[in-house]
């Protein structure tokens, strides 16, 4: 039985290879798609509970609620209406994401010290000029670390969104679970960790570079 | 628009309320700030010093009354414009912790849109001026130490040349060895720029020693009184006053007189050779223990009223060095310091080696009980900025 | 060896959301929402168990010491991003290769090691913040140190343990349903079921529930919080929770 059935036959990797490539990169256009929508959503929302404060509290609270939703309660509700498609798993994706990268944003524009702020303001920048190159930049580190998370987060979902008929990798291992056939399941099991792990390491790169100021601080003894 | 007697900075009639606070927190305040000067605004917490300051250039607008810069009232001038017009240095300093040292001070350079090289060659100017080393530029404020940063903090007030400089607590967060330093900095640096200043602060020796004006605010945004340091510690305008300025009043005036400033007398002293009967004489003038010698430039030392019995001139031989020297420069307050520690109970003044005379303490009382007059600077016009910011 | 059961005995399509849950089979009997709830909270229980066994002592004694920070950092960061579903499913051909079946172990598996980042990060971070005030003054007056841990840094610390505990459970509950796709039951069945025979009333349904399970665990679990953690405490470390631990 082990055999015919091993955790993993080379001969179906080689045979499936164009199968697998296609898996991975469907797999990273549903996440990259997430998390731009995400945080195009996410930055409206984050302005809106700058803007007017006292909304504040409402949207971290619908952010915070929409996440205890469980995964596979939020794909099904919306077969009904969106079917097998897409949007059916995007739309989940992306609420999912919204959680951790509105607080992001919001925890980033509140650490930016006070002081910064007021300088910039006294020494006569303009409220745009302040926002792009004063409040933006140094919340920079806080929100590349959300993103870092939503990123990560979303790889494990794509794959959950294959009970919705979506999502590269996942579809491999349902197959391999619906057959009993354990090397399509393997394959996507492991692409799946791999991916989400080399996306986090991306990550930590990313922000090295971008908040270099940053990272030489915390270098600092 | 403006001529010299034209104040920098000039309020009428301000009036602050805040919403949801229980009375003003300026309260129909009128000062004019002349160019070239610096002025200290100073009281109590909640005094409203820093809303006051802040309306200058805008950050606070005022509930009533006018505000005017160069002669200009502010509200009809774009606060953006007006505020890249004004340095402003505040006690956090507030440098952007993601821009090199070189871009912080550039912040306001760069806003009025100067090209790359006139920025460069500023930036390293002002390090220069306020004492950074050029290989500083290149770090993070967070690779300096507050001192330092504090420095930069002037430096990117400076950038552009603001005839008019606020500064907002300015020493408060560094420690007070560094707070001296940076004291005695911003004085050398005034006397280089003549820049107007309006500083708040809460340390009221602060204020004596860098401000030509102090303005101490009671409670509720009321001016008390509006004076020189001298002036204020001598006739405080009311008891608020007093009781602001506290017990040793007089001691901190000691600290802002100097020794050059009274009529020294040669004391007494007498120069090499007199003969010892002359000498007893001088010192049963002057009074005291002890007879300074002179080459008739240099003090050679004391010599005990024991040491001048009998006949000749008087020895030489065992000379007690001066224990209590002081320059025409330093303070009053010093110069007491000296004496009291002093065997001779005098202290000796001495300007680059030559004697100029004796300070006692029966002097410096004399001089505290004088009335006051007018320090003889007259506020220097400021220099024609060759980078005039506008 | 046969493949995943995806779908169970069928509803009639045409059943209503209304008789479905009105019906008292439904709810009883084989494959009844109220053994499947059992399942889920058996699971549930299991799973929180063991996790806050393994992370909070582990995570407690360590900030303790203050050791293992940099190497907690890391395993939290690599605990956070292996996709749960991927892992459980990683294991299932494993476990039946074992003998063990499908059930219990590659989903206990996967959820106990989702559930140990949030709880040893909440911990780790609680203990080595509190105030070393505090921790100083408790050796001052001679506690030795595993009574500094018990009498002054956990209690400080409980609050924001607390709130680890909470986020993984929240977590874990909202997770558990894949457990359906994985050869098992639980609440989720009934997703599964809807999915695969077309049935937009089970689908919703078992949708419902599932979400009202885990707003009512998420939402006792808050009280239970509120309850635990003394007035004093709460107040002064509400801050500190929300920054450092990852929702």
């Amino acid at each position: 039985m082990s055999d015919a059935n091993p955790l993993l036959r080379f001969d179906y990797l080689v045979d499936q290879r164009a199968a697998i490539v296609a898996a991975v990169l469907e797999h990273l256009e549903l996440t990259v798609a997430t998390v731009a929508l995400g945080l195009l959503l996410a930055a409206l929302l984050a302005g809106v509970a700058l803007r007017w404060r006292w909304l504040r509290p409402t949207i971290s609270a619908g952010t915070a609620a929409l996440y205890t939703i469980p995964s596979v309660a939020l794909f099904a509700l919306l077969v009904p209406s969106t079917g097998l498609s897409r949007s059916t798993a995007l739309i989940p994706l992306v609420a999912y994401t919204l959680v951790v990268l509105v607080s992001a944003i919001l925890d980033g524009f509140d650490q930016v010290p006070r002081p910064v702020e007021e300088a910039a303001e006294a020494l006569g920048l303009t409220p745009r000029r302040r926002v792009l190159r004063v409040r933006i930049p140094l919340a920079l580190p806080v929100i590349i670390s959300g993103l870092r998370v939503a990123t990560v987060t979303t790889v494990g979902l794509v794959t959950l969104a294959a009970i919705v008929g979506q999502g590269g990798l996942g579809r491999l291992i349902l197959d391999g679970l619906r057959r009993a056939f354990w090397t399509p399941l393997t394959v996507g099991a492991v692409l799946s960790i791999v991916l989400a792990l080399l996306l986090d390491a991306a990550f930590v790169l990313l922000e090295r570079r971008l908040a270099p100021w940053a990272v030489r601080r915390t270098a600092r003894p | 628009m403006s001529d010299a007697s034209t104040p920098a900075v000039r309020l009428v009639d301000v009036r602050k309320t805040f919403p949801g606070a229980e009375g003003a927190a300026v309260e129909r305040l009128s000062l004019d700030v002349p160019r070239g000067s610096v002025v200290a605004l100073i009281g109590p917490s909640g005094c409203g010093k820093t809303t006051s300051l802040r309306m200058i250039n805008r950050l606070i607008e005022p509930s009533a009354g006018r505000v005017e810069v160069e002669g200009r009232d502010t509200s009809t001038v774009d606060p953006i414009a007006l505020r890249l017009g004004i340095g402003y240095v505040i006690q956090a300093v507030g440098l952007f912790p993601h821009r090199s040292i070189a871009d912080n001070i550039a912040v306001v350079p760069r806003a009025l849109g100067w090209d790359r090289a006139r920025i460069a060659s500023r930036v390293a100017e002002l390090a220069e001026l306020v004492g950074l080393e050029q290989d500083q530029l290149q770090r993070f404020p967070d690779e300096l130490s507050g001192g330092q940063q504090q420095r930069v903090g002037v430096a990117r007030a400076l950038a552009a040349d603001p005839p008019l400089l606020l500064m907002d607590e300015p020493f408060g967060a560094v420690d007070p060895v560094v707070r001296g330093r940076l004291q005695q900095e911003l004085l050398a640096l005034q006397a280089r720029l003549h820049k107007t200043i309006v500083l708040v602060t809460h340390d009221l020796d602060e204020a004596l020693l860098v401000a030509d004006r102090v303005a101490l605010l009671d409670r509720g945004g009321r001016l008390a009184q509006y004076a020189e340091p001298d002036r204020l510690l001598q006739e405080p305008a009311e008891p608020f006053v007093t009781e602001f300025l506290g017990a040793d009043r007089s001691l901190r005036r000691l600290a802002l007189r100097e020794v050059g400033e009274l009529s020294l007398r040669d004391g007494p002293v007498v120069t090499r050779g007199t003969d010892r009967a002359t000498a007893r004489a001088v010192l049963a003038r002057e009074g005291g223990d002890w007879l300074g010698i002179t080459d008739g430039v240099r003090f050679l030392g004391w010599v005990p009223a024991a040491g001048l019995a009998g006949e000749g001139p008087v020895p030489e031989d065992d000379l007690e060095a001066p224990a209590a020297l002081v320059g025409p420069d330093d303070t009053l307050r010093a110069a007491m310091d000296r004496i009291m520690t002093a065997r001779t109970a005098v202290a000796v003044v001495v300007e680059d080696g030559r004697f100029r005379g004796v300070v006692t303490l029966e002097l410096i009382r004399r001089a505290l009980a004088e009335p006051h007059t007018p320090s003889p600077q007259t506020p220097p016009s400021p220099e024609p900025s060759p980078e005039g910011s506008r | 060896m046969s493949g995943v059961r995806l779908a169970q005995a069928a509803l009639p399509r045409d059943i209503t959301l209304r008789e479905w849950l009105l019906d008292g089979a439904s709810w009883t009997g084989e494959g009844g929402i109220l053994p499947s709830l059992v399942d889920t909270l058996t699971l549930f229980g299991a799973v929180m168990l063991v996790a806050t066994l393994l992370a909070v002592p582990t995570a407690a004694v360590l900030a303790h010491l203050g050791r293992a920070r940099l190497i907690g950092a890391w395993l939290v960061n690599v605990g956070r991003a292996v996709p749960t579903f991927a892992l459980a499913a990683l294991l299932v051909p494993i476990s039946l290769r074992a003998g063990y079946g499908f059930e219990p172990w590659p989903i206990f598996t996967a959820l106990t090691l989702m559930a140990l980042p949030p709880m040893y990060l909440g911990t780790y971070t609680a203990v080595s913040g509190v105030d070393r005030a505090a921790v100083d003054a408790a050796r001052a007056v001679g506690l030795r140190g595993r009574a500094v841990l018990r009498q002054v840094e956990l209690p400080l610390a409980l609050s924001i343990i607390l709130t680890g505990v909470r986020v993984s459970a929240v977590q874990v509950i909202a997770t558990e349903p894949i457990r359906a796709f994985l050869g098992g039951d639980g609440l989720g069945r009934y997703v599964r079921d809807g999915l695969g025979q077309r049935n937009t009333t089970l689908i919703v349904g078992g949708a419902a529930l599932v979400a009202v399970l885990a707003g009512l665990v998420a939402l006792a679990l808050a009280a239970l919080q509120r309850l635990l953690v003394p007035r004093g405490v709460r107040r002064l470390q509400a801050v500190g929770a929300s920054r450092d631990v990852p929702a």
